[in-house]
Formats: C-alpha cells, structure tokens, sequence
C-alpha cells in the first residue's frame, strides 16, 4: 500500500473541531482508531463511503477533507 | 497495537510453536527396544494440535476481556484489505509448497511423508499470511 497521491486535512479539522482525538472520528466514520491514523498519515486510502462519513463528520464537504495530488507520490 | 493485531500476532507466535513442535515430534519420537514408536506419532501430533486450539482460546479470551468494546467491534475496511492481501499471498505459498510437498513424495514414496509434509506445508502457508498482516499492520498500512 505504502503512501497515497491522497493528502487530507483532517488533522487540522480535528484540531478546529476542539481537538477531537482519533477514537471519536472513528466511532463517526464506523473504523479503528488506527484506520484513521493511517488515513491522516496518508498510508491509507479509505472507500469513498468512509471518506463521506469523515467529511460528514466535520460537516465539511469532501473536497475540503481530502485533496488528490496530481503530481508524483509524497516522498 | 489494534486488537486484530494482537490477534494476529497471537495465532502467529502459537502456530510457530505447533510447526516447531510438529517438525520435532515427527523426527525425534521415542521407540522401545524393537525399534517402534512408544507413542503414536499420529496421537501426539493430535495432542499437540489439541493444546494449540486450547492455548488458542484462552489468549483470545484474555485478549478479549482486556479490550471488550475492541473485540466486540466489527473489523473495518482497512483490516479486511490487509486480511484478503495476506490470504493471497498465503494462498500463493501454499500452493508451492503443496507442489514442493508432491515432489518430496515422488522422490522418496511413502505415504506417511507425503502427509507430514502436505500438513507442514499448510503450516508454512498460514504462517506467511499471519506475518503479512503483522508487516501490513505494522506499517500502518
């Protein structure tokens, strides 16, 4: 699997959302806390259906959570 | 580490030790004076197996109680892609082995090696997968 052309934003919309820790996103978007750690490193694509339920999560549309890179993969 | 991990890792380290215990049993089984087995090969790999599912069952129960809300959870789309990319592998390495298995036979004609080794093989295959989901787990993948 390794690193994805994926990059997201949910660090950030975590810290905005008062410091909203991994395990209560995850119980929003239905995965393992270590599920969304990999997706915040980028080591993880989820589904469109789970990328939905972050979003909706933050009440953000998706484009705003995660961005696709149309360069090379992240180093 | 994740529960599934812990899983993982369990069902890794006792099928190791239920390899290591098999290999051993089979080539070093004690016989009496004639030259026969004391104990029945057959009934000591059984014996052995038999403890592997017991010890099974009690570190996943352990496992379990520690983390009740963990184990109860359903695992998710990342853990059943790290599960199907180690199956394939594994299924990979048990159909070499299985063909490694069939030409040992070949060469030296005994049923009971045929079984032995068809029964390692199945071992070595289900331990590759074990340790490819611990590798994809451990890199966070």
């Amino acid at each position: 699997m390794g690193d994805t052309r994926i990059d997201n934003t949910i660090r950030r919309l975590r810290f905005e959302h008062g410091e909203m820790t991994q395990q209560a996103l995850a119980e929003h978007a239905g995965v393992t806390r270590q599920t969304i750690n990999a997706i915040e490193l980028g080591k993880y694509s989820p589904s469109l259906e789970v990328a939905f339920r972050i979003a909706a999560a933050f009440g953000t549309p998706l484009e705003q959570v995660f961005q696709y890179r149309k360069g090379g993969m992240k180093k | 580490m994740s529960f599934r991990e812990k899983m993982a890792w369990i069902s890794f380290v006792l099928l190791l030790l239920l390899t290591v215990a098999f290999a051993i049993s089979h080539h070093f089984h004690p016989h009496d004076a004639q030259g026969h087995d004391v104990i029945d090969p057959a009934h000591m790999f059984f014996g052995i197996l038999l403890a592997f599912v017991l010890l099974q069952v009690v570190l996943r129960v352990i496992i379990a109680i520690q983390a009740p809300k963990d184990a109860r959870t359903p695992k998710d789309e990342r853990e059943r892609f790290i599960e199907l990319r180690a199956a394939r592998i594994g299924f990979y390495t048990l159909v070499v082995a299985e063909l490694v298995a069939m030409a040992l036979f070949h060469l030296h004609g005994r049923a009971f090696f045929l079984m032995s080794s068809v029964l390692l093989a199945i071992f070595v295959a289900w331990l590759v997968k074990l340790g490819t989901e611990i590798v994809l787990y451990r890199r966070g993948a």
